[in-house]
């Protein structure tokens, strides 16, 4: 794995050096500089420093890149750099993301595993946080965006920039043939949605994952995060109105639809992210489905027995 | 000394091929218009694919191994004489090649026979279905010509056939479509959305079709080159600048573009700049040896001069 890691350094040290050429090339000049330097003036100092960090963390990515600074799929760190401000202070201040055992991430490809809830993925967000600010090496926790996102203008292209792929299994495989990092919700919207009776209880995996595992022989690392259940708690989910607007779900929450579009927006619950020990199968990918529901138990059970651990640490929702 | 039939000769790739293969064979080139400067060494005719003058030729030649690159590929030409050209030629091509004993052949086609699509996985291997015709009547004739030598390779066993599917092409000498879009001073694309885009220099594609001779493949290979940069980096560095239009008005404007001449491309290809069609090209590299010489940066000045 070592060698990997350095050969790949090796081979795109003049990649990394012309785009931090082209970069300087294109520093804004006259007016838009004075103005981007005042803004920069003030910042408040911890701002600053965070967003010094993610540039320290975004070029210790072990990521192989082309003369123009993206990698084969689109990932552009340079744009990953500035697009990450944001959901790194979600991070700092609003959810105060604590993470246990991230050193159990190995190098090269994984699949993290990780549960789904509170109505807006901010849990996915938070997750790919943590490997950025917290894995060592940083890593780009790699999203499988539902393919329709191509579609829409700007943001498949922010998505492609911002490390995510178009979701489709064999995308996945090849993400993992070239060492990346995967992380997938198997409970999908049936756990983004989850009523808050049912928080901490995982809905029903999709059996996907652990296919694209066996077939690429890639460890499993499963990821319970506590406190996104509690983030906006379901009170019912209509999903036939959801379907006849073409909605997968329409969650009712104390806040939504009450205060329209803001109501979906998370209370600042404190994340907890806890991983587990890398799981290896072994067996025929293309296995009837009821062989390979008991691999996937196996992972439930490591990110249920965490959900136990972690419930039981806390001192409460918000801290 | 083996003899290779050229068919496109005197077209930008044609000649590059041809130079190449005049170290190792005897070679003959047949265009519909003449190679002036052709060098001394390949004997080149005037003729059509399509005319008996060209089965003459072969008769008379009986070349060892055909390549084949006499296509109409841009779009000033009509739709219909397009598709006459290039799948009756090919069509011909193929019964004379069986006719006359020949025993290779390397016909170029297009990675733009997978089709731009929004569910397009990255880097498709040749396995990937043809799909461009399900929604781009204009490159029908793209995907009709491969699939008719594709089923050849099983159909004629005897007639070792490889198919090259190479990634966008640009260099000073060959008019590709893309290189024609790419030299305009104001270049339309798509607003918000910025595909990633595999090109290749045309020395080192002209490289991959001798080596295909070589080695007589037989089969269908991606041609690729150094790797894929987003389409607005591409203009960029070729010197261009962006003119991005919302999609609808872009569509309509793009079609009434076409129509004036003043656009290369017809506008049902603007799926072209909306999704990625990136290719896997390992396969005609661990059968080749290929390994391409230039790299992105050299690419992009070629075609500025």
């Amino acid at each position: 794995m070592a060698d990997r890691k350095s050969a790949v350094r090796k081979d795109d040290a003049p990649g990394r050096r012309r785009a931090k050429a082209l970069r300087q090339r294109r520093r804004p000049t006259g007016i838009l500089s004075t103005l981007t330097d005042l803004v920069g003036a003030f910042q408040p100092m911890a701002v600053r420093r965070l967003q010094e960090e993610i540039e320290d963390r975004v070029d210790g990515i072990p990521i192989a890149l082309n003369d123009y600074g993206f990698d084969r799929y689109g990932f552009h760190p340079e744009t990953f750099r500035k697009g990450s401000l944001p959901s790194a202070l979600l991070y700092r201040y609003y959810f105060r993301v604590e993470n246990h055992d991230i050193d159990r991430v190995p190098d090269g490809r994984v699949l993290l595993i990780c549960n789904h809830a509170g109505q807006l993925p901010f849990d996915g967000m938070m997750l790919s946080m943590s490997m950025l600010l917290e894995a060592d090496p940083p890593r780009v926790a790699r999203a499988m965006a539902e393919y329709w996102v191509s579609e829409l203008p700007f943001i498949s292209e922010m998505a492609a920039r911002m490390g995510s792929m178009v979701g489709t299994p064999e995308n996945c495989i090849k993400m993992l043939e070239a060492g990346e990092c995967v992380m997938v919700f198997p409970e999908g919207v049936r756990g983004m949605n989850k009523l808050y009776s049912d928080r901490y209880q995982l809905q029903r995996f999709g059996l996907g994952f652990l296919r694209l595992a066996l077939s690429t022989n890639t460890p499993i690392v499963p990821v319970a995060l506590v406190g996104s259940e509690e983030q906006n708690p379901g009170l019912a989910n209509l999903e036939s109105l959801g379907r006849l607007v073409g909605a997968p779900a329409a969650p009712i929450t104390p806040t939504f639809p009450l205060l329209g579009p803001l109501g979906l927006l998370p209370m600042p619950v404190k994340y907890r992210f806890y991983f587990g020990e890398p799981l290896h199968f072994e067996g025929d990918p293309s296995d009837e489905d009821a062989v390979i529901q008991k691999h996937v138990d196996v992972v439930r059970k490591s990110i249920t027995d965490m959900f136990a651990r972690g419930l039981a640490e806390r001192e409460g929702v918000f801290r | 000394m083996e003899k290779v039939l050229v068919t496109g000769v005197a077209g930008g790739l044609g000649r590059l091929v041809a130079r190449r293969l005049s170290d190792r064979y005897a070679v003959t080139g047949v265009d519909t218009s003449r190679w002036k400067s052709s060098p001394r060494g390949i004997d080149t005719h005037v003729v059509d694919l399509r005319k008996r003058k060209f089965e003459d030729v072969v008769r008379t030649t009986r070349p060892d191994a055909v390549v084949h690159m006499g296509f109409v590929r841009h779009f000033r030409a009509s739709d219909r004489e397009r598709h006459s050209v290039n799948v009756g030629g090919t069509r011909l091509l193929l019964d004379h090649c069986v006719k006359y004993g020949v025993r290779h052949l390397v016909v170029l086609s297009s990675g733009y026979v997978y089709g731009a699509f929004p569910e397009n996985p990255y880097q498709m291997d040749e396995e990937t279905p043809l799909s461009a015709s399900r929604n781009y009547p204009e490159i029908r004739d793209l995907v009709e010509v491969d699939s008719l030598v594709s089923t050849n390779i099983w159909r004629r066993p005897e007639l070792r056939t490889s198919v090259i599917r190479p990634v966008s092409t640009l260099g000073p000498r060959v008019p590709s479509m893309v290189r024609e879009y790419l030299r305009q001073r104001r270049v339309p694309t798509v607003l918000g959305f910025d595909p990633m885009i595999p090109f290749i220099h045309e020395n080192d594609l002209a490289e991959a079709m001798t080596l295909a001779v070589d080695h007589q493949l037989q089969g269908v290979f991606n041609v690729v080159g150094p790797g894929e940069v987003p389409l607005h980096t591409a203009i960029e560095e070729t010197g261009g600048t962006a003119w991005p239009i919302p999609d609808p008005p872009a569509r309509w404007l793009f079609g009434r573009l076409f129509r004036f001449g003043m656009l290369p491309y017809p506008a049902g290809l603007l799926d072209f700049l909306k999704y990625p069609v990136s290719l896997d090209g390992s396969r005609f590299a661990e059968a080749t040896g290929f390994r391409c010489k230039y790299g992105l940066p050299e690419i992009f000045a070629s075609i500025r001069e």
